[in-house]
C-alpha cells in the first residue's frame, strides 16, 4: 500500500510538471502570435513605451524570446517554475499576490463544494439506488427521465433562468414575507454576500449540484445494476441474509469502487462548473477570481488561478486513487 | 442455467457480425420510440436553419433601425414576428442567422475531436508501448486542464486577435481550443475497446493470416471501438453548444458583430427584469430545444449501444 | 483499511435486528437421524418469461433428500437441475417463477413463504455451494468476514468471536494456516482453496441440507478429487443430506447413493448410484454412461462415443418423449406421447416407454 500510494505520487507530481509545462507552452504561443503581450495588460488605454517597458518587467515578459514565434521560451519556464516552488504565483493587474487572492477567496469555492457534494450524494446515490433496485419499474423510468432533463439544462442555462427570471421576484417576495434580513430572503438574494455566506452560496450550490447529478445518477445505477447481477450477491442471499444486508454490503459496497473513481473524473468538470456559478452569481471564490480576471484581461491572474487549480485536481485524483486501492483489495494487493 | 432471452438474443456470429447486428438491433430500437424521432426531427430543423438561414427569413440580421428598438413579437406574417431588439435588430432573422455559428461550431468541434480522439486511442491500444505511454500520459495532462479553464485562459490571451469575419473565421478560435481540450474521452473508450477487440479470436486470426496493422485496426478493431463513442457524440454536442453560451457570455466566444445564441443570450438576459423577458427566453428556448433534443438522442443510443442497462 | 471493514460490521450488527427473530426456532439444533427425510421437493414446475412467452425450464420434478444420504442431480447444461435448486432457494432470478409444486423443508412448504421468509429459511438450514468461487465470493470482503456474515447477522456475535470461528472453519475444510489466511480476500486464494471458502461459508450456520452445483466443474481434475472427497468426508460426518448437481456421471460414482438424470426440466431417471451404473433404465442415462471415460475400456484406441445431437432449447421441446430426436431406441409411440415417470422396478423408476426392455436387455 505504501510503494502504491508513493509511485501515485511520483505519477502525479510528473503530470502536474507536465500540465504547468503544457501551459506555459499554449500561454507563450498565444502571446507569441498575439503580437505586442504587454498591451493586453493596459485594456483600452493606450500606454507609454515606459509604461509598456514596465509591465513587460514586472510579468517576465521582457524576455526576447516572447517576440519569436515557435520558440518555447524555456527560460522564462524554468524561472516561473523555480518561483512557483517559493510559493510565488505572480501578481495581478494591481500588484496584489496570487496566493493573497486564492487564500481569501478558497473558503467560498470549499463552501460551494461541500454543497454541491451533499446534493450530488443524495441525488446520485438516492436515486441511482432507486433506480436500480427497482429496475424497470415506473420509479425507474421516472428517474432516468429526470437525468435526462437536468442534462437538457447546463448549469449556465439553470443559472441564467434563476437568477434573470426568479431571483428578482423569489427575493421580492422573501422580503416582503418574512423581512429583508431573513434567512429566506438571503437565500434568494440574486448575488453573493460575504457576511452570510453559506445562505447566499445555498441556491447556487444546490443548482450546480443538480446539473452534475444526472451523471452520477446513471453510473451509480449502471455500477449497481452490475452489482446485482455479480454472483456473489446470489450468493449472499443464498445465504438467508436480509435483502437490506444484501443490498448495503454486497451491492453498494461493491459499486462505490467505480462511483469513487468517476467522481475523481468528474471533478475537473465540477471545477468548471463552480467556474460559471461564481463567476454568475458573483461569489468571490476562485471561480469567481477567474471569472472577473477574464473579464478584465488580467492574463497572470489567470494563469497563476489555472495552475493552482490543475494543482489542486492532481491532488484529487491522486486522492481517488487512493480511495480506489482502499476500496478494491484486487488493486491493493496487485 | 437457462435464461431464454439471452439465449435467442444472442446472436452466434462472430466479430464483426456482432458489431453490425448490434448496430442493425439498435437502429430498429430507436425508430420504434416517439421521443427519438421527435428529438432528430427537431436536431435536422435547426441544422437546416443553420445551413440555409434564408429559407427562413429573407431579413439582414444586420440591418438594425434603432427606431423599432425593442418591439414585441409581432406573431407570423408581421414585419417583426419575434419582435426586435434592443438595437432594433429584428429578433427571427438572428435567431435564424445566430444557428449556424452555434452548431457550425459544436460539430466542428466533436468531429475534430472524435477523429483525433479515435486516431490516437486506436495507435495506443494497438501498438501499446511507447505509443501508449506518450498518449495515455497526454491524456492525463490534458484531462487535469478542466475544458472551460483551458478556454477562459487561451481565449482571453487571444481576445486581441483580429480574426475574418467568415462563417469559419468567427469560430476559429474557441473552435481550436475546444477540441484541443475535448478530444481526450473518445480517446480513452476507444483505447480501452481496442485493447479488448485485438485480443479476440478472429483478430489475431486475419493477423496469422497475414493482414495488414491498417487493414486491422480499419477493418477489424475499429467496428468495435465505434459502439461506445457514437453514443458519446449527441450529448458532447450538446455540450459545445452551452459551452459557447458561457463563452459568449464572457465575451470571449463567438465575436460581435456576428451573431450566435450565446450572444443575443448574453444580450438579452439583461432586459428580462426590464420588462422584455421575450429577449432572452426566445434564444434560451432554442438552446434548450436543441440541448434537449440531443441528449434525448444521446441517451437512446447509450440504451440501444449497452442494452444491459435497460 | 482494518478500521474502515470494522466500520462497516459495526453497521451490519446494527442494520439486521430482523435477522434473529426470524429464525430463533429453527436454529435449535435438531438431530439428523440417518435416513430422515429433510427436504422433499414434489412436482416442481419453473417458467421463465421471454419475448415468444413463458418458457418451461423445470417440469415437474421431484426429489426426496435424506439425512446422510447423497442425490445426485445429474444432465446436461439448460436442463433444468440449476433452475430447480435456486427455486428451493428462493433465488429464482425476476423473470423466472414457479408455477407449480412444493419444497417442504421438514415439513415447511418452502414455496409458500413470503420471498423474504422464504430466503431466511432456506437460507438457514439449506446452504449452497456454487460453482465458480472466484465470482461468487465478494472480491471486496475477506474471507473471514464472508465466512461469518452470516452468522454475526443473526446471533450477534463480537468481532473476535467471529474471527475464531472463522478460523475453525477453515480448519474445518482443511485450508492450511487459517488463522493467517482469514484475513486476507478471495482472489489471493488458489483455485481449490477457494472453492474449500465457498463450502466452509456454506457450513457456517450448520445447515441440514448443502445443495452443491456443479462444485468442482471450474477446477483441475486432481483438485476436484480432492474438493469432492472432502465434501463427501463433511457430509458423513456431520450426517447431512447432499445434493450435488452435476453434468459429469464420472464425479457421481464415487459419492452419491442416490441418482436423479435429468433432461429437458425433467427427472427421466431415478435410481441407486450401483443399479444405475450395472443397467440404466432409460436410453439417455445409457448414453451418457457411455460417454463417461473409463480405464478398462477404450485403450485400444476407440473415440469415446458422444451423445449424439443436442439438448434441446427450453421452449422447443419436441412433442412426445424430449428424448426421442436423439434415441436410438425411438418408436412411434415416443413421439406422440410423453412416457411419464414410472416405477420400473424396486426403488427406481424411469421415463422411459420400454424401461423393462432396457433392464431386460442388460440383464440378458
Amino acid at each position: 500500500m505504501g510503494r502504491y500510494i508513493l509511485r501515485r505520487s511520483l505519477l502525479g507530481v510528473a503530470t502536474l510538471l507536465l500540465v504547468m509545462f503544457v501551459l506555459h507552452l499554449l500561454t507563450t504561443f498565444a502571446i507569441q502570435i498575439n503580437g505586442n503581450p504587454a498591451l493586453a495588460f493596459f485594456g483600452e488605454r493606450v500606454p507609454t513605451a515606459a509604461q509598456l517597458a514596465a509591465v513587460e518587467t514586472r510579468f517576465g515578459l521582457d524576455d526576447p524570446c516572447y517576440d519569436q514565434t515557435g520558440n518555447p521560451c524555456l527560460g522564462p519556464f524554468v524561472e516561473r517554475l523555480g518561483a512557483y516552488a517559493q510559493g510565488d504565483f505572480g501578481t495581478n493587474l494591481r500588484g496584489r499576490e496570487v496566493t493573497d487572492i486564492v487564500a481569501t477567496a478558497a473558503p467560498n469555492t470549499l463552501k460551494l463544494f461541500l454543497v454541491v457534494t451533499i446534493v450530488w450524494f443524495l441525488l446520485g446515490m438516492g436515486l441511482g439506488t432507486v433506480a436500480a433496485r427497482w429496475r424497470g419499474r415506473s420509479a425507474d423510468h421516472g428517474i432516468r427521465l429526470t437525468s435526462v432533463l437536468i442534462d437538457a439544462f447546463p448549469i449556465f442555462v439553470l443559472l441564467l433562468v434563476y437568477r434573470y427570471v426568479f431571483a428578482v421576484p423569489l427575493n421580492a417576495w422573501a422580503t416582503e414575507t418574512f423581512g429583508a434580513d431573513s434567512l429566506p430572503a438571503l437565500w434568494f438574494r440574486p448575488s453573493f454576500d460575504d457576511d452570510h455566506s453559506w445562505a447566499t452560496l445555498l441556491v447556487p450550490g444546490i443548482l450546480l449540484g443538480l446539473a452534475g447529478s444526472a451523471a452520477f445518477i446513471r453510473l451509480v445505477r449502471a455500477s449497481q445494476l452490475e452489482s446485482y447481477a455479480g454472483d456473489h450477491v446470489r450468493t449472499a442471499r443464498s445465504r438467508g441474509l436480509h435483502e437490506r444486508h444484501v443490498v448495503l454490503h454486497h451491492v453498494m459496497r461493491n459499486s462505490a469502487v467505480p462511483v469513487v473513481t468517476a467522481v475523481g473524473l468528474t471533478f475537473t468538470e465540477a471545477l468548471a462548473g463552480a467556474v460559471i456559478t461564481e463567476g454568475m452569481m458573483n461569489i468571490y471564490g476562485m471561480g469567481g477570481v477567474l471569472w472577473e480576471a477574464v473579464r478584465g484581461t488580467d492574463v497572470a491572474l489567470v494563469l497563476g488561478v489555472v495552475t493552482i487549480l490543475a494543482a489542486v485536481t492532481v491532488a484529487v485524483m491522486l486522492v481517488v486513487d487512493i480511495a480506489y486501492a482502499a476500496l478494491d483489495p484486487r488493486i491493493r494487493y496487485a | 442455467m437457462p435464461e431464454p432471452t439471452a439465449a435467442t438474443a444472442t446472436p452466434d456470429a462472430p466479430g464483426t457480425g456482432v458489431s453490425a447486428s448490434l448496430g442493425g438491433d439498435a437502429w430498429r430500437r430507436l425508430r420504434r420510440r416517439p421521443d427519438v424521432i421527435v428529438s432528430a426531427l427537431v436536431v435536422v430543423f435547426f441544422t437546416v436553419m443553420a445551413a440555409f438561414p434564408t429559407l427562413f427569413t429573407s431579413t439582414d440580421p444586420q440591418r438594425c433601425i434603432i427606431g423599432d428598438s425593442k418591439t414585441r413579437p409581432q406573431g407570423l406574417g408581421a414585419t417583426h414576428p419575434l419582435g426586435t431588439d434592443v438595437h432594433g435588430c429584428d429578433m427571427l432573422a438572428q435567431l435564424v442567422h445566430g444557428a449556424r455559428p452555434s452548431l457550425l461550431l459544436a460539430f466542428v468541434v466533436v468531429g475534430a475531436s472524435v477523429v483525433i480522439g479515435v486516431v490516437l486511442g486506436l495507435l495506443a491500444g494497438y501498438y501499446l508501448g511507447w505509443v501508449d505511454t506518450v498518449v495515455s500520459r497526454t491524456i492525463e495532462v490534458f484531462l487535469v486542464i478542466p475544458l472551460l479553464l483551458a478556454a477562459l485562459l487561451l481565449l482571453s490571451l487571444f481576445r486581441n486577435v483580429s480574426v475574418g469575419s467568415g462563417a469559419f473565421d468567427v469560430i476559429l478560435l474557441p473552435a481550436l481550443v475546444l477540441t484541443l481540450f475535448g478530444w481526450m474521452g473518445y480517446s480513452r473508450y476507444v483505447r480501452a475497446s481496442t485493447l479488448e477487440a485485438k485480443n479476440l479470436d478472429y483478430v489475431t486470426a486475419a493477423r496469422a493470416l497475414g493482414a495488414s496493422d491498417l487493414r486491422i485496426m480499419v477493418r477489424h478493431v475499429l467496428p468495435n471501438a465505434i459502439g461506445p463513442v457514437t453514443a458519446l457524440v449527441p450529448t458532447a454536442i450538446a455540450g459545445v453548444i452551452s459551452a459557447e453560451a458561457v463563452l459568449a457570455f464572457l465575451g470571449i466566444g463567438v465575436r460581435p458583430p456576428a451573431i450566435s445564441w450565446g450572444i443575443m443570450i448574453t444580450n438579452g438576459a439583461e432586459w428580462v427584469t426590464g420588462g422584455y423577458p421575450y429577449l432572452l427566453l426566445i434564444p434560451l428556448g432554442c438552446l434548450i430545444l436543441t440541448v434537449l433534443a440531443l441528449v434525448v438522442l444521446g441517451d437512446a443510443l447509450r440504451d440501444a449501444l449497452d442494452p444491459r442497462l435497460r | 483499511m482494518r478500521g474502515m471493514t470494522g466500520m462497516e460490521i459495526d453497521i451490519s450488527g446494527a442494520f439486521d435486528p430482523a435477522g434473529p427473530d426470524d429464525d430463533a426456532q429453527g436454529q435449535v439444533p435438531t438431530e439428523r437421524t440417518a435416513g430422515a427425510t429433510l427436504l422433499e421437493v414434489d412436482d416442481l414446475a419453473v417458467e421463465f418469461r421471454s419475448d415468444d412467452g413463458a418458457v418451461r425450464a423445470v417440469d415437474g420434478l421431484s426429489y426426496r433428500v435424506e439425512a446422510g444420504r447423497t442425490l445426485a442431480l445429474v444432465g446436461e447444461s439448460g436442463c433444468g437441475k440449476s433452475v430447480s435448486s435456486l427455486a428451493v432457494m428462493g433465488l429464482l432470478p425476476p423473470t423466472a417463477r414457479v408455477v407449480r409444486g412444493s419444497a417442504r423443508y421438514r415439513g415447511t412448504d418452502l414455496l409458500a413463504l413470503s420471498p423474504a421468509k422464504h430466503r431466511a429459511h432456506a437460507g438457514t438450514h439449506v446452504a449452497m455451494v456454487f460453482q465458480d468461487a472466484l465470482a461468487a465470493l465478494n472480491p471486496v470482503h475477506t474471507v473471514g468476514y464472508q465466512l461469518t456474515e452470516a452468522l454475526r447477522a443473526r446471533s450477534g456475535l463480537s468481532r473476535r468471536e467471529a474471527r475464531r470461528r472463522a478460523i475453525e472453519l477453515l480448519d474445518l475444510v482443511k485450508v492450511p494456516n487459517a488463522a493467517g489466511r482469514v484475513d486476507e480476500y478471495p482472489h489471493q486464494f488458489s483455485g481449490g482453496m477457494r472453492q474449500r471458502v465457498m463450502i466452509a461459508s456454506a457450513l457456517a450456520l450448520d445447515p441440514d441440507v448443502l445443495i452443491a452445483d456443479e462444485p468442482t466443474t471450474a477446477l483441475d481434475v486432481t483438485v476436484q478429487a480432492q474438493v469432492l472427497r472432502l465434501l463427501a468426508e463433511i457430509q458423513a460426518e456431520r450426517q447431512m443430506g447432499l445434493v450435488l448437481i452435476t453434468h459429469d456421471l464420472g464425479v457421481v460414482a464415487g459419492v452419491a447413493d442416490d441418482v436423479t438424470v435429468m433432461y429437458a426440466g425433467r427427472a427421466v431417471e431415478h435410481a441407486p448410484v450401483r443399479d444405475l451404473y450395472a443397467a440404466p433404465a432409460h436410453p439417455y442415462t445409457r448414453a451418457l454412461l457411455r460417454s463417461v471415460p473409463r480405464l478398462d475400456a477404450g485403450a485400444d484406441g476407440d473415440r469415446l462415443p458422444v451423445v449424439p445431437g443436442r439438448p434441446p432449447v427450453p421452449g422447443r421441446v419436441p412433442s412426445g418423449c424430449p428424448f426421442h430426436p436423439r434415441c436410438d431406441m425411438a418408436r412411434d409411440v415416443c413421439r406422440t406421447d410423453v412416457p411419464p415417470l414410472a416405477d420400473a422396478a424396486p426403488e427406481r423408476s424411469s421415463a422411459c416407454f420400454f424401461a423393462a426392455e432396457l433392464l431386460g436387455g442388460a440383464r440378458a
